[in-house]
C-alpha cells in the first residue's frame, strides 16, 4: 500500500501501479477550473491549497495543460512556467500532470514538429504524468509528444477518447489500445478518457473490463466528468472492473460539469472494499477547508445555467467546453436558442460528421457549425475554415465514416471531389525557424527572452507578449487573491488590501479618493504601505486592456489581423461597421470601411470565425493600429 | 502705507525674501512671467506684478522689473540669486531710480564681477591665490604666455573666460599640445557665450574641497563672518549639497581662514552679505576663488548653525541700519547640512523633469529640519526655469546625529510625478564616506555607484498600479 511520489522513476510508479490492492486518486484541479470556471481559478488559490494538497497522498496533481496554458497567460497572468515552479516548491512529493493535445499541444491546430518537441521538453522540466489525445484518436498525431517524453524519463498516459454510438464498440477501443501499445511499448498508463461524461456506469465498467482482460498488466486511468451529475457511479464501475486511477477534486469547488467531489469517491468505494491508497482523508477535506474562502470571488466565471445537465448523453459537448460555450452564448444573446442547438442541432452535427470524438479542437467545430446552422439558417451554408480542414482529413482520417457528399458540396462547391483529392490528407507541418522566432520575440520584448518564455511565445505568440508586457508593468500579480484580482465595483473607499509579494514581504495598500480630470484622466490615490501615491489612470486605457498598448508597427498590425485581431491599418475615419457581435465570419469577408482623404477603403478579416468584440464607433478617428474588431476562430 | 520691497525673483528664494519681508512688517511685491502663474511666491506676496510671457527674458529685463517697484511704490528690491542679482547694471538702475539695492554697491558688484580685477584687488590686499595669468594676450603671443605659465607650474591648468562664472567658461587643460588645440576654441567661445573673448590661466588645485565663509558687512566699514560652508560636493561645477560649518577643519585653519575672507572683503569695500569662496588644497594650502556678492542658494546651512537671518538682515542694513552684533557674539554650533532636491533625473545625467506635474507632495518635519521650497500637490513644474523643487536643511548637533536626521526626511519625503534626485541622495548618503565626511570635489565622479538605484518601481508599486486599474474601471481588464 504505497503511496507513489515525484522521488520514484517511471518503472517504480508503473510497477507500483501494477501491484495496488486499491485504487490512486488524481486531483484535477486544471480541470475543474477549465469545466466550471472558464479556466480563470487563480495560481493564488492553487498555493493557498497547496500543503493540504500535498499531504493528501494524491498519485498526481492535473494542474496545467489542455487550455490553461493559454488562459495563463491571456486572463490569469501568469507565467505557466512559473506557476509549475512556485507549485513544485510547495509539493515536493506530489506528481505534476498535464493534459496534451497531442499535435495540437496546449493550442487549437497542429504544431510543427519541432515546436512540439522543444514544448514537450521545457514543461517536462516539472511535469512528470503526460496525459496525451487526439480527438480523432489518430495515433500518429501524438507520437512526438510519446516519443519526448519518453526520453525526458517521464511518463506517457495515452488516451483512448470515448463517446457513445453504434461505432464505439469495446472491440474498437481494445484495437486502439493495441495502436497505442505498437507505437509506446507496454511502459504507459492508459487513460480511458471519458471528457463529457457519457455512457452510463454499466457501460464504461464493461469498457474497462474489456481493456483488462485484453491487457491485464496495463494500468488503467479513468477520466470522467460529473455533467450528468453521474460520475461517482462511472467511477466506482471503473474501479471495480480493474481501474486503477481515477479523477475528482476537492469538495469546496466541485460544480457541475468538472470533476466530482474526492471525498464522495473516497467515501462510495470503501464500502466496496476499496482502498484509496496513500490518501490522507484529512488532508483531504483540509485542502477544502482551505480554499472555500476563496470561491464565491470566482462566482462570475460560473456557468450561466445552474445544474447538472443529464442532457449531455445526447449534445455529447465536453466538461471542458460546456463554461465556454455557455459563455459565448450568453454574451452572443442566444441563450435562449440553446435547447435547440443542444438537443436537435449538435447531436445531428455529430452524426453527419462523423460521430468522432468531442472533445478539443473537434468539440469546437462541432459547437460552432451547429451554432452557424441554427443561427444562420442555411445548415453548411458557411463552413469555417477548421470545418474545411476537417472535411478534408487534415486533423486525420475519419474513424468510422466520411461525411456526405452534400456537406463536401456545400463547403467545397461543385468541384468538392477534385478539392478532396488535391488537398486531402494529413499534411506534414513544416519545422518552425526557431531562431528566427527568438529574434523576432527579442525585438517585441527588447531583450533576450528566456528559454521559457521562447517556448510560451511559441504556443500563443501576440497573447505571450502582451503577458511580458504586463508582467514588465504591473509585476507578479499571481500574489494577489481572486478578492483583489477579480475585483468587480471597484473598492471601498479606506478598504485595506493586503498580501505578500513574491519575494514574502506584507504589504498593505489602503484606497483612497479618485480624481478625475476634464480630459478624462484620473487620479487614484492610494497609501502603499503608508506612503501615499497616485495613479494616473489615462482616459484611453479605460476602453480596454489592450488599448493601453503602444504603437503597432505595420508588420504588427498584419500579424494580428491574422490572428482575427483587426487594428486600423492607418489612421482614418471610421466610415461603416458591417458587421455584427456573433456573426459568423469567412476569409475576405468585410468587416469595416474606414475613410481617409476621401477615400473609402475596405477592411477585410484574414481569418474565419466568430466577431467576439466591435472596439471601434462609427465616426471614430482611428490612429494605425486602434481595434476594429477582433475575431474568435472558434477557439477555446 | 506700509513699506514695501519687491522681490525680483521667483521660486523658493522669492518665498524665502517674501517671508523676511513680512516678518519686518513690510509688504512684499512679487513679479512674474506667464509660466510662472501658478506659482507659490505670487500667492503669498501681498502684491503681485505680471511682467511678460517670459520665459526668463521678463525676469532678466531691468527697465520691466523697475517700473513694477516704481508702480507699485516699492522703496527697494532684493534680487535673490541668480537673474539679476550680480548685474551692476541693475544694481546701478536701481541706484538711479532711488530705489534702494538690497546688496553692495553697483559699483563693488562690478569689480567683483570682473575676475581679472578681483584677482587683483586681492592681490593687493596679500589673499593667497591659486597661481594664474592676467588676461592673455590677443593671437599667439598669448598662446605662448599660456605655454610658459605652464612650464612654470605643470599641467594640469585650467583655461577661464573673464566673464564666465558659474561653472561656465572654463575648460581643463592637461598637456601643451591640448593647449594649442583649445585656446582658439575656448576665446571664440567666450566671445560667443559673453561677448567677451578676453581668457585667463590658473593652475588647477588637484581634488580640492570647496570652502566659502559666510560675510556680512555694515555701512560703517564693520565686516563680520558667519563661518564656513563645504561645497565640494557637486556635478559639473555646480553645488548640490552644502555643509556648515566646513567639516575637518581644525580650528586655527578655519580662523585663518575666516580671517582672510574678512580681510577680502574689506580690501573690496564690501557692503551687505556676501561669500567668499576658497579651493582648499590637500596639503591645506588655501586659495581665494571669488566673491559672490548676493545672496546664497546655500544661506541656510549658515542660519542653522548661527540663528542668525541673513535675510532679514540684509534689508535692514540695505535700509540704512547698523550690525546689532559683534564677532565675539557670533557663535557657531552643531551642524546644519542642506540638500537641493530638484526635479531632475540623476540617472539620465540630471536631465530636467519639467512641465511634469507633482502628484503627490509629503513632506517631512520636525526637530531640526527646515523647508524651502514652492511648489504643492498638483503643481506643474514650468519647463522654463531651473528645477529646484525644494531645499531641505536640516539642523543637528554631531554630524552624524545630522546625517541620520537627513536620512530619515529624505526617506519621509514623497515626491511623485516628476522624477527627483531623491534617491540618489539617499544612495549619497549612505556612503561611508560621506558618513565620515570625507570628500571633495572629485567625489560624484569617483563613485559612480551612486547613480545606482531603482526608481520607484519596486514590485509593491507595480502591483499598486494593477490595482488603481481594478479600481478605477470596476474590473480587471486583465481577466475579462
Amino acid at each position: 500500500m504505497t503511496r507513489i511520489t515525484e522521488k520514484m522513476n517511471p518503472a517504480t510508479v508503473l510497477d507500483t501501479l501494477r501491484k495496488a490492492d486499491g485504487y490512486y486518486i488524481t486531483n484535477t484541479a486544471r480541470d475543474m477550473s477549465q469545466s466550471d470556471y472558464t479556466n480563470r481559478i487563480l495560481l493564488h488559490t492553487d498555493l493557498v491549497a497547496a500543503k493540504a494538497r500535498e499531504d493528501a497522498g494524491y498519485f498526481s496533481l492535473e494542474i496545467t495543460g489542455g487550455a490553461s496554458v493559454h488562459v495563463d497567460i491571456l486572463r490569469k497572468q501568469v507565467d505557466p512556467f512559473l506557476k509549475l515552479r512556485l507549485l513544485r516548491e510547495q509539493m515536493p512529493n506530489t506528481m505534476f500532470q498535464t493534459l496534451c493535445r497531442g499535435v495540437n499541444l496546449f493550442g487549437y491546430r497542429p504544431y510543427p514538429q519541432n515546436v512540439i518537441r522543444l514544448t514537450v521538453r521545457e514543461f517536462a522540466k516539472y511535469v512528470d504524468v503526460w496525459r496525451t489525445f487526439d480527438f480523432m484518436n489518430y495515433i500518429p498525431n501524438m507520437q512526438a509528444v510519446f516519443e519526448e517524453v519518453a526520453k525526458a524519463g517521464k511518463i506517457n498516459e495515452p488516451c483512448i477518447c470515448f463517446s457513445t454510438g453504434p461505432e464505439h464498440t469495446n472491440e474498437y477501443y481494445v484495437k486502439k489500445v493495441q495502436e497505442i501499445l505498437d507505437v509506446t511499448g507496454e511502459e504507459i498508463i492508459l487513460c480511458i478518457k471519458n471528457h463529457g461524461g457519457l455512457g452510463t456506469p454499466k457501460r464504461i465498467g464493461e469498457l474497462v473490463d474489456a481493456v483488462k482482460q485484453t491487457y491485464p498488466e496495463l494500468p488503467i486511468h479513468y477520466h470522467g466528468h460529473n455533467t450528468d451529475g453521474n460520475d461517482i457511479g462511472r467511477i466506482t464501475a471503473a474501479v471495480l472492473a480493474g481501474a486503477t486511477i481515477v479523477d475528482a477534486s476537492d469538495h469546496a469547488f466541485t460544480g457541475f460539469y468538472g470533476p466530482p467531489p474526492i471525498l464522495t469517491v473516497i467515501q462510495t468505494l470503501k464500502d466496496h472494499d476499496k482502498v484509496a491508497i496513500g490518501i490522507d482523508e484529512q488532508a483531504v477535506i483540509e485542502s477544502s477547508d482551505a480554499i472555500r474562502d476563496e470561491r464565491p470571488h470566482y462566482a462570475q466565471f460560473e456557468s450561466q445555467i445552474k445544474g447538472f445537465m443529464p442532457t449531455v448523453q445526447i449534445h455529447k459537448l465536453p466538461g471542458g467546453a460546456m463554461g465556454s460555450s455557455l459563455e459565448q452564448a450568453s454574451k452572443g444573446g442566444f441563450l435562449d436558442k440553446m435547447p435547440d442547438i443542444l438537443h436537435k442541432e449538435l447531436p445531428k452535427v455529430q452524426k453527419e460528421l462523423g460521430n468522432y470524438w468531442s472533445v478539443t479542437p473537434g468539440s469546437q467545430i462541432l459547437w460552432t457549425t451547429a451554432v452557424s446552422n441554427v443561427l444562420g439558417g442555411d445548415r453548411y451554408g458557411n463552413c469555417s475554415g477548421d470545418l474545411k480542414n476537417l472535411l478534408l482529413g487534415k486533423y486525420g482520417p475519419f474513424p468510422f465514416y466520411r461525411p456526405a457528399d452534400w456537406i463536401y458540396e456545400k463547403a467545397f462547391g461543385p468541384d468538392w471531389e477534385k478539392i478532396l483529392e488535391e488537398q486531402g490528407g494529413v499534411e506534414d507541418i513544416e519545422d518552425m525557424d526557431i531562431e528566427k522566432e527568438r529574434k523576432t520575440l527579442t525585438e517585441r520584448l527588447g531583450k533576450e527572452p528566456t528559454e521559457q518564455q521562447l517556448v510560451t511565445y511559441l504556443q500563443h505568440p501576440n497573447d505571450a507578449v502582451d503577458f511580458f508586457k504586463f508582467e514588465e508593468k504591473f509585476g507578479q500579480s499571481y500574489v494577489l487573491p481572486p478578492s483583489i484580482f477579480l475585483r468587480e465595483g471597484g473598492f471601498q473607499l479606506g478598504e485595506s488590501l493586503v498580501f505578500r509579494d513574491n519575494n514574502g514581504k506584507e504589504h498593505i495598500i489602503e484606497i483612497g479618493p479618485s480624481q478625475q480630470a476634464d480630459d478624462g484622466e484620473t487620479n487614484v490615490y492610494l497609501n502603499v504601505d503608508h506612503h501615499q501615491r497616485a495613479f494616473i489612470i489615462e482616459a484611453e486605457a479605460q476602453a480596454g486592456a489592450a488599448a493601453a498598448v503602444a504603437t503597432l508597427s505595420k508588420e504588427e498590425i498584419a500579424k494580428l489581423a491574422k490572428a482575427g485581431d483587426i487594428r486600423a491599418p492607418f489612421g482614418g475615419n471610421v466610415y461603416e461597421i458591417s458587421v455584427e457581435a456573433g456573426q459568423k465570419i469567412e476569409i475576405g469577408d468585410q468587416v469595416a470601411v474606414l475613410e481617409a482623404m476621401k477615400m473609402q477603403t475596405p477592411v477585410v478579416s484574414e481569418i474565419a470565425g466568430t466577431v467576439s468584440t466591435i472596439s471601434a464607433k462609427v465616426g471614430q478617428a482611428l490612429k494605425p493600429g486602434d481595434k476594429i474588431v477582433l475575431i474568435d476562430s472558434g477557439e477555446e | 502705507m506700509k513699506t514695501k520691497i519687491l522681490v525680483a525673483n521667483r521660486g523658493e528664494i522669492a518665498i524665502r525674501i517674501i517671508r523676511a519681508i513680512q516678518e519686518l512688517n513690510y509688504e512684499a511685491v512679487a513679479i512674474y512671467e506667464t509660466p510662472d502663474r501658478d506659482s507659490r511666491h505670487i500667492r503669498i506676496a501681498n502684491e503681485a506684478v505680471w511682467i511678460g510671457d517670459g520665459p526668463r527674458c521678463d525676469y532678466l529685463d531691468i527697465d520691466k522689473v523697475i517700473t513694477a517697484a516704481v508702480h507699485t511704490g516699492a522703496i527697494a528690491i532684493h534680487p535673490g540669486y541668480g537673474f539679476l542679482a550680480e548685474n551692476p547694471a541693475f544694481a546701478r538702475a536701481c541706484e538711479e531710480a532711488g530705489i534702494i539695492f538690497i546688496g553692495p554697491s553697483s559699483e563693488v558688484i562690478d569689480k567683483l564681477g570682473n575676475k581679472v580685477m578681483a584677482r587683483q584687488i586681492m592681490a593687493e590686499a596679500g589673499i593667497p591665490m591659486v597661481p594664474g595669468t592676467k588676461n592673455l594676450t590677443a593671437g599667439d603671443e598669448g598662446l605662448q604666455e599660456a605655454a610658459d605659465f605652464g612650464k612654470q607650474y605643470g599641467y594640469p591648468i585650467m583655461l577661464k573666460a573673464t566673464s564666465g562664472g558659474g561653472g561656465r567658461g572654463i575648460r581643463r587643460i592637461e598637456s601643451e599640445s591640448e593647449l594649442a588645440e583649445q585656446y582658439p576654441i575656448a576665446r571664440s567661445e567666450a566671445k560667443a557665450a559673453f561677448n567677451d573673448d578676453s581668457v585667463y590661466l590658473e593652475k588647477v588645485v588637484v581634488k580640492p574641497k570647496h570652502i566659502e565663509v559666510q560675510i556680512i558687512a555694515d555701512k560703517t566699514g564693520k565686516t563680520i563672518h558667519l563661518g564656513t560652508r563645504d561645497c565640494s560636493i557637486q556635478r559639473r561645477n555646480q553645488k548640490l549639497i552644502e555643509i556648515a560649518p566646513a567639516f575637518h577643519l581644525s580650528p586655527e585653519l578655519s580662523e585663518e581662514i575666516c580671517r582672510t575672507a574678512i580681510q577680502a572683503a574689506q580690501a573690496a569695500d564690501y557692503f551687505n552679505a556676501g561669500t567668499v569662496e576658497f579651493l582648499l588644497d590637500s596639503d591645506n594650502s588655501f586659495y581665494f576663488m571669488e566673491i559672490n556678492t548676493r545672496l546664497q542658494v546655500e544661506h541656510t546651512v549658515t542660519e542653522m548653525i548661527t540663528g542668525i537671518d541673513i535675510v532679514r538682515t540684509q534689508i535692514k542694513l540695505a535700509l540704512g541700519k547698523e550690525l546689532l552684533f559683534d564677532q565675539e557674539s557670533v557663535q557657531l554650533r552643531g551642524h546644519a547640512i542642506e540638500m537641493r532636491i530638484n526635479a531632475e533625473d540623476p540617472q539620465n545625467n540630471f536631465m530636467p523633469e519639467g512641465g511634469k506635474t507633482v502628484t503627490v507632495y509629503r513632506s517631512p518635519g520636525g526637530y531640526g529640519v527646515r523647508l524651502d521650497g514652492f511648489c504643492y500637490q498638483g503643481f506643474t513644474i514650468p519647463e522654463a526655469y531651473d528645477s529646484l523643487l525644494v531645499k531641505l536643511t536640516v539642523f543637528g548637533w554631531s554630524w552624524h546625529e545630522t546625517v541620520d536626521r537627513l536620512r530619515r526626511c529624505l526617506t519621509n519625503f514623497v515626491i511623485t510625478g516628476p522624477k527627483t534626485t531623491i534617491p540618489f541622495y539617499l544612495n549619497l548618503i549612505n556612503h561611508p564616506d560621506f558618513a565620515d565626511g570625507q570628500f571633495d570635489t572629485s567625489f560624484l565622479e569617483e563613485n559612480e555607484q551612486l547613480f545606482e538605484y531603482e526608481e520607484n518601481i519596486t514590485e509593491v508599486n507595480k502591483l499598486a498600479r494593477l490595482i488603481a486599474e481594478i479600481h478605477q474601471k470596476g474590473k480587471n481588464t486583465y481577466a475579462a
